[in-house]
């Protein structure tokens, strides 16, 4: 052991002195973008996506020649999925120099780290969290979402399924565990019966785990009346409930949110059909929109594998807005960067047209892409912009 | 819309939730007689048995691709295997501690086989159709019933019938009641108690693998979280059962999947979100009320 002990003291000190030039350097040139995220745990799968859109609009816009000249550079922190990690995270990559921080996609996993992000002055984006409160009133004048807000998503379903659809009897099933699906439900539920739509049924569950659904699929069997099942849920419990009701013979159209999102569940309901969710864009390579498409063929050019869901749009169109304000801005200064944010007005990024307002950081009026899953295999039908938002509360 | 069936008559309203309720049931009795058997014999209330099913799903994951009796097979050994690796590396150094720390153990067993498959396979649910013909669905008359749910029933009786054969019939599954009743005295009688103990890890470990069956049935889905809830359900069922009584457990397993559909299919919406809470609370009644359970077993009072 004591032989070892000169190596590993001289390991260490060469270590530290790389990480010492490395931090040198960052001061100097590259301009750091930190992603304080889960990196490991139950949340990692979310943060996953984001991250990797996040490298490939940095990787797009270094090949360009970076920001007024600046090549960006991205480091990252681990809340490790847990809330509280979110502070030590934001340090850690705030002590790395980083200029604008991204966050979790959710407001509850991503407010610490958005909180301290700030408080440090700098330009933070959670990428998908679709609740208004990430944004000025909830987190701070410098915090922003690149999600549609949560009622603007509730709106767009609605609209499209009375409109489009002609569907006018839902009944609900609603996962009662996560802020996100109750905020979906209820908002859906505004706008359906200000459509002139009726809720024939209604049913919820409270738990964020795999389980059956034995006893409500036999109650919403029960009801003939429906024209189509409005799912609040994520891909840990809406696909066992799915297959069960599917197994149980019942093939009414079933609609749901982006958290539907991804084909990598789709295995527990062999060929399923008359299923429709929204999403940020196609990953299937078959989006109408030829830029999306393009996206999808060069991030699984850069990471080996297409994007799960379209989440990971959010995580690249949250750095070509920020790189768009600061070169508008002429400056990294937060506050500069933070007027031009706000001054948006359908700002042409991948996900679609963006706007901000020195009071709203989230955005209410921008499409979605409709998808249809039919035999197994996903479909896009149409980008749909809803025309009403039930007014949104913080 | 037209309406398909004119709305469904009483008895076969009853008919169906009689069948969820005895396919629930005969999964959490399963899950119950495993947790029930070892507490039987060691005192331990293994919190790590979802997570044998857990590890049993995920093997049938990756073996989704090979013909299913297979696949099957496969990750029934390997929930199996997990069980009797656990038992020999974390509770068998532990045996003659103190039930607290034969639970902070399974605890440690639970959270470690967790994070084991988290940081192999991620926290994403992944999609599996194990057994296509499982989701089948028979008319009859206007319902419907999954060829799932029978099987399920099917695979609970033949499993409980064939686990009290073993532990009437042959000289392990007497050695093994023996030793549920007192260790000490049967080992003093000539009872091998380590092999009874293995016998009993793999007997839990095969009742976990078919819970997995049926979960993945159910579900479609894997998550290294899985087995969280199947536990905590187990666990209800034996204290209402009757900690240490296998005829207890059985009762409790089909007595909360009974509860869960019932309550499912009839409570009003406003209290639904309450559901888990509502049999959680009949879970406190028997322990305020009847600290035994329904079965009461004379082995455990002296030693409470």
């Amino acid at each position: 052991m004591k032989l070892f002990m000169p190596l590993i003291t001289a390991l260490v000190l060469a270590l530290g002195a790389a990480g010492f030039a490395n931090k040198a350097q960052a001061d100097e040139d590259p301009i750091v973008i930190g992603a304080a995220i889960a990196l490991s745990g139950f949340v990692a799968p979310y943060d996953d996506g984001p991250l990797k859109g996040l490298q490939l609009a940095v990787a797009d816009i270094n090949a360009k020649g970076g920001v007024m000249g600046h090549q960006l550079k991205v480091v990252t922190a681990d809340t490790k999925s847990d809330p509280a990690q979110g502070t030590n995270a934001a340090i850690e990559v705030l002590e790395q120099g980083a200029e604008m921080v991204m966050v979790t996609c959710d407001f509850d996993f991503g407010a610490a780290a958005g909180l301290q992000a700030t408080a440090a002055g700098k330009v933070t984006f959670s990428s998908c969290a679709g609740d208004p409160k990430f944004g000025v009133q909830g987190i701070g004048p410098l915090a922003y979402t690149m999600s549609l807000g949560t009622p603007a998503q509730a709106a767009t379903l609605a609209e499209w399924a009375y409109k489009e659809k002609g569907w006018r009897k839902v009944y609900v099933q609603m996962n009662s565990m996560v802020e996100y699906f109750k905020s979906l439900c209820s908002n859906f539920k505004i706008r359906w019966e200000e459509l002139g739509g009726e809720i024939v049924g209604e049913d919820v569950y409270n738990f964020m785990e795999v389980k059956t659904f034995e006893g409500q699929v036999t109650r919403m069997k029960q009801n003939t009346d429906k024209d189509f099942v409005f799912l609040c849920a994520a891909t840990f419990d809406g696909p066992s409930l799915i297959k069960q009701v599917r197994n149980a013979g019942e093939n009414t159209p079933i609609l749901a949110s982006e958290s539907m999102d991804g084909n990598f569940w789709l295995e527990a309901v062999p060929n399923l059909s008359e299923f429709y969710l929204t999403v940020y864009g196609s990953m299937f390579g078959n989006d109408p929109n030829p830029r999306i498409n393009d996206y999808v063929t060069k991030y699984t050019e850069m990471h080996g594998q297409a994007p799960f869901t379209a989440h990971s749009m959010t995580g690249y169109s949250l750095m070509e807005a920020w790189a768009l304000a600061a070169e508008r801005a002429g400056s990294f200064d937060s506050d500069a960067i933070r007027q031009e944010l706000d001054k948006f007005d359908n700002e042409d990024l991948l996900v679609g047209p963006t706007s901000y307002t020195p009071d709203l950081h989230i955005n209410l009026y921008r499409g979605m892409q409709i998808m249809e899953v039919q035999n197994g295999k996903h479909a896009p039908i149409t980008r749909y912009t809803a025309e009403k938002v039930p007014p949104i509360t913080f | 819309m037209l309406d398909r069936c004119g709305g469904l008559d009483f008895e076969l309203i009853a008919l169906q939730y009689a069948i969820d309720a005895l396919s629930v049931g005969g999964l959490y009795a399963l899950a119950a007689l495993g947790i029930g058997l070892i507490f039987g014999i060691m005192r331990l209330v293994n919190f790590a048995h979802g997570d044998f099913l857990m590890m049993g799903c995920y093997a049938m994951f990756l073996l989704a691709a090979a013909i299913w009796p297979l696949t099957i097979l496969g990750g029934v050994l390997i929930a199996i295997l997990v069980a009797l690796i656990t038992e020999r590396v974390a509770f068998r150094p532990l045996r003659s501690a103190d039930p607290t720390i034969l639970l902070a153990a399974s605890f440690a067993v639970s959270f470690f086989l967790q994070n084991f498959v988290l940081m192999i396979m991620g926290g994403r649910a992944l999609g599996v159709d194990i057994v296509p013909a499982l989701n089948q669905h028979i008319a009859w008359e206007s319902l419907s019933i999954s060829v799932l749910n029978l099987f399920t029933i099917a695979l609970s009786i033949i499993l409980m019938g064939g686990l009290s054969l073993f532990l009437t019939r042959t000289r392990i599954g007497i050695h093994m009641r023996a030793a549920s009743e007192d260790v000490r005295m049967a080992r003093m009688l000539g009872v091998r108690v380590n092999l009874v103990v293995a016998a009993a890890f793999a007997i839990s470990g095969l009742l976990a693998g078919a819970a997995a069956i049926v979960i993945l049935g159910k579900t479609g889905l894997v998550l290294p979280t899985m087995g969280l809830r199947l536990t905590l359900v187990a666990f209800v069922a034996v204290i209402i059962g009757g900690m240490g009584s296998l005829t207890g457990a059985v009762i409790g397993g089909y007595a909360v999947g009974v509860l869960e559909v019932v309550l499912g299919g009839l409570l009003p919406l406003a209290i639904l979100p309450y559901r888990e809470a509502l049999i959680f609370t009949v879970v406190l009644l028997f322990l305020l009320f009847r600290p035994g359970g329904i079965v009461r077993v004379a082995a455990l009072k002296e030693r409470v």
